[in-house]
């Protein structure tokens, strides 16, 4: 066995170069996860950690800065996580900074982004309780579109019932009735009939006045009784004023019916309100239009492509079915 | 005469088969003793139970007074300095030079031997056999003659007072079968060792023998001088010299 | 009756080689230790198994990375190509996949190692010869496969992702130095710990079925032929059990 040691040497060299790899593989993990060098804790309190787990990625500006220590249910809303941060970025967080939960990726990975707030505020210490945001996720962005969903199907409702009761409703009633605009013109009748009457009366004083003017009659004695002559006088001022009190009434008909004021006017001429009327259902169309949009992106999104298929085998079955 | 090894009363059976039933046997001091049967009689099981490979079901084997299946791990050990063993098939280690195959039970049993002195015990053992030249060379390299002579150097070196020789001629020409016979003559009356012998080669007994014991269904069937085994008008010694 | 002499034939292998992993620890990590033997072993066993290994090692890595770009390349995640091939190959492959290499090379020749020296009743001349067989040739095998896969793997591991990044580099160009960060960043002590403590049991489990496979080696050429055979056979499939195990274990532990 001359070459028993030259085997060893060997021996001794091939496994001295594994061992090295192997340290080498677990300080380059350890450096990844924060086991070696110094570091510090915070907390921050969520009410959702949508997967994250100890040993999961602290992020600052998008900067590895750390790794969750702990993760710690304080009560059925709250959840304390303790963040283990590297010491090199302690001078730039402040105490104000926001801490999210972010994934790494579309699919990747959940992490912790620390957030900087503009605004003054003191370096972090130890201990700190960082304040979180509220993130966004899928499953939230689908709860969200459902609930806008179920809004718009409900404006659309409060929409129909409303037009559906201004048809039923009684100025509806007024406009379309017919009885209303006979007895309007009867009344108008009224008044020219009166003012007739008043023509005709003023032609028989007329004709009064000129048989008197003749003395004809025993009229003529009764015009030198000035008596007489007053009431005449009176009864001639009484005549007019109801010709002009007719008058009256018809300008303010008039006006009343070209003026701006009033349900009428508003119920016959305002376009403003029909136009916004309009509108309001043209959004409707829109909005409705957009969600198909969204929805349809959707469909084509492979994560919900799965949900998607089997959604329409089911819709193809029912109606095969049917 | 004083015995070195007494066997009484030996019973072995590897399942139904009954090998040894009822085998007694003694082998006194200097002596060679040649135990013949034919293949299959037991004769290899024998020699294991003496050397502790085996263990008999009952029955004693008392070698220099102690009795061999009840000794522990380590008293059999030291037992086993005692007793050389040569292999039927040699059981060289292929692995190992000559050398090392000498070297390899020696070291076992004396630690603390200088490199000089087991040089000197490996390259003695290789004369007595007549082959220092070979002392580097690998098994595989060597005669059938040669291994067995090999073997026997390994067997020697550790000076043995008894020698178990399992088959010795078997394999082996004519020629060479006479060389180990006398090589085992010469290395007994060297080291004044008791051997026992199994062989049914008729011409090594002849050569060897003090005295020869012939195994038959397991028992000592027959125990005697060479010339009264040749004398013997018995059925069963007779089979053996036609 | 064929099928119960079967049944009986199995549960009595199972209780030998039981019984045979028992004598290991009873008897053979017990002084006096082959100190010399173990090395000469280690060497053998360890050293000599490196070219092998990591031959394999290197095209499986480069296999594996360009059977995996398509699919990857469909999702459009075909940057994550080194963070998923180097968790494949640090979990799984590389220990798998080593330890049946190793297995096929090592116990196959244990086995017919001890069965020839069996045979030609080399066994008992050590026993004779005032060495105990078990200590000498079993203890020392044992030992040499359980301390020698680990390293084996860990080598095995880094040359199949150098295969990898390879394989990554044949369609696409990434700096080593992106593909070893991105492949550490994504590993974690529950990836690489799990794999690599699996791999002392996968060298044990090799080195003993291949030892008992050889001691318990029937008569004849034949014999030791079986002995090689079966040892392959069942130190794979004792490998599989192994992992079976130990991803199950790892499981409870939660290091997974």
């Amino acid at each position: 066995m001359a070459n028993q040691g030259e085997n060893n040497l060997k021996l001794g060299v091939f496994v001295l170069a594994g061992l090295m790899v192997l340290i080498l593989a677990f300080y380059m993990i350890g450096k990844n996860h924060n086991l070696f060098g110094s570091n510090f804790a915070v907390k921050s309190h969520f009410s959702n950690l949508n997967g994250l787990t100890e040993g999961s990625n602290v992020l600052f500006s998008g900067i590895q800065a750390g790794t969750v220590k702990t993760i710690k249910l304080l009560n059925d809303t709250t959840i304390e996580v303790t963040l283990l941060i590297d010491d090199k970025v302690r001078a730039y967080i402040h105490k104000n900074a926001v801490t999210a939960i972010g994934t790494e990726g579309l699919m990747g990975n959940k992490i912790v982004n620390i957030l900087p707030s503009p605004g003054e505020s003191p370096r972090i210490e130890e201990g700190d309780l960082l304040a979180s945001q509220k993130n966004i996720n899928m499953d939230e962005m689908l709860q969200t579109l459902a609930k806008t969903n179920t809004n718009i199907a409900g404006i659309s409702e409060a929409l129909k019932i409303t037009v559906l009761r201004i048809n039923k409703s009684a100025l509806m009633d007024l406009l379309n009735d017919d009885g209303i605009g006979k007895s309007l013109k009867s009344s108008l009748r009224h008044i020219d009939q009166t003012t007739a009457n008043a023509g005709e009366m003023t032609n028989s004083l007329n004709t009064l006045v000129a048989q008197i003017k003749a003395g004809k009659g025993g009229a003529g004695i009764l015009l030198a009784d000035t008596g007489f002559a007053k009431n005449l006088q009176e009864a001639m001022l009484r005549i007019r004023m109801a010709g002009e009190n007719a008058d009256k009434l018809v300008t303010q008909l008039n006006r009343d019916l070209t003026g701006s004021k009033g349900p009428w006017n508003v119920l016959l001429k305002d376009s403003v309100a029909a136009r916004n009327i309009n509108r309001s259902l043209e959004n409707i169309e829109k909005g409705t239009d957009g969600f198909n949009q969204n929805m349809e992106a959707l469909k084509h999104n492979f994560l919900f492509r799965g949900y998607f298929k089997n959604l329409e085998k089911a819709k193809n079955k029912k109606n095969t079915s049917k | 005469m004083e015995a070195v090894i007494v066997i009484e009363h030996l019973y072995k059976r590897f399942g139904a088969n009954v090998v040894l039933n009822d085998f007694s046997l003694e082998v006194g001091k200097e002596e060679n003793v040649v135990v013949l049967g034919k293949s299959g009689s037991g004769k290899s099981v024998l020699i294991k139970c003496i050397i502790g490979l085996l263990r008999p079901d009952s029955g004693t084997i008392k070698v220099f007074g102690e009795n061999i299946p009840d000794l522990n791990h380590e008293e059999l050990d030291r037992m086993r300095t005692k007793i050389g063993f040569l292999f039927q098939g040699n059981a060289l280690y292929d692995s190992m030079t000559v050398r090392e195959n000498l070297e390899f039970s020696l070291r076992r049993h004396w630690i603390g031997f200088s490199q000089q002195k087991i040089d000197g015990l490996v390259m003695e053992a290789l004369e007595n056999v007549g082959l220092p030249h070979t002392v580097e060379m690998m098994p595989a390299e060597l005669s059938g003659g040669m291994l067995k002579r090999v073997a026997l150097a390994r067997t020697m070196i550790l000076q043995p007072e008894i020698i178990l020789y399992d088959e010795p001629t078997t394999g082996l020409d004519p020629v060479t079968a006479r060389e180990i016979d006398n090589l085992i003559l010469k290395l007994q009356k060297k080291y004044h060792t008791s051997s026992i012998i199994i062989t049914h080669d008729m011409n090594c007994v002849k050569n060897t023998a003090d005295r020869v014991a012939l195994l038959l269904d397991g028992k000592c069937y027959a125990q005697g001088k060479y010339d009264e085994f040749e004398r013997s008008t018995d059925q069963h010694i007779k089979q053996f010299f036609e | 009756m064929k099928f119960t002499a079967n049944i009986r034939e199995f549960f009595g292998e199972t209780g030998n080689l039981a019984e045979f992993t028992g004598r290991f620890f009873s008897i053979g990590i017990k002084p006096r230790f082959e100190i010399k033997e173990l090395f000469n072993q280690c060497y053998l066993i360890g050293y000599k198994s490196l070219p092998l290994i990591a031959l394999t090692g290197f095209i499986m890595g480069l296999v594996l990375t360009m059977q995996l770009r398509p699919s990857l390349v469909t999702y459009g995640v075909e940057s994550q190509l080194p963070v998923m091939v180097g968790i494949a190959i640090v979990r799984e492959i590389g220990p798998v996949i080593t330890a049946l290499i190793f297995a096929g090379k090592i116990a196959s020749s244990i086995g017919a190692e001890l069965g020839s020296m069996k045979v030609t009743e080399q066994i008992d001349a050590m026993e004779v010869g005032g060495t105990n067989p078990f200590k000498y040739l079993v203890a020392t095998r044992v030992l040499a496969t359980t301390m020698m896969l680990p390293v084996l793997t860990v080598m095995g591991d880094a040359i199949c992702l150098f295969g990898a990044y390879i394989g990554v580099n044949i369609r696409s160009v990434t700096s080593f130095h992106l593909f070893f960060t991105q492949v550490f960043h994504s590993l974690s002590f529950g990836d690489l710990l799990p794999a690599f403590t699996k791999t002392f049991f996968f060298g044990f489990a090799i080195g003993i079925v291949g030892c008992y496979k050889g001691y318990n080696s029937t008569k004849g050429t034949q014999g030791v032929g079986n002995s090689a055979n079966s040892a392959v056979v069942l130190s794979s499939v004792m490998i599989f059990l192994i992992d079976l195990l130990a991803v199950q274990f790892t499981d409870i532990l939660g290091l997974n």
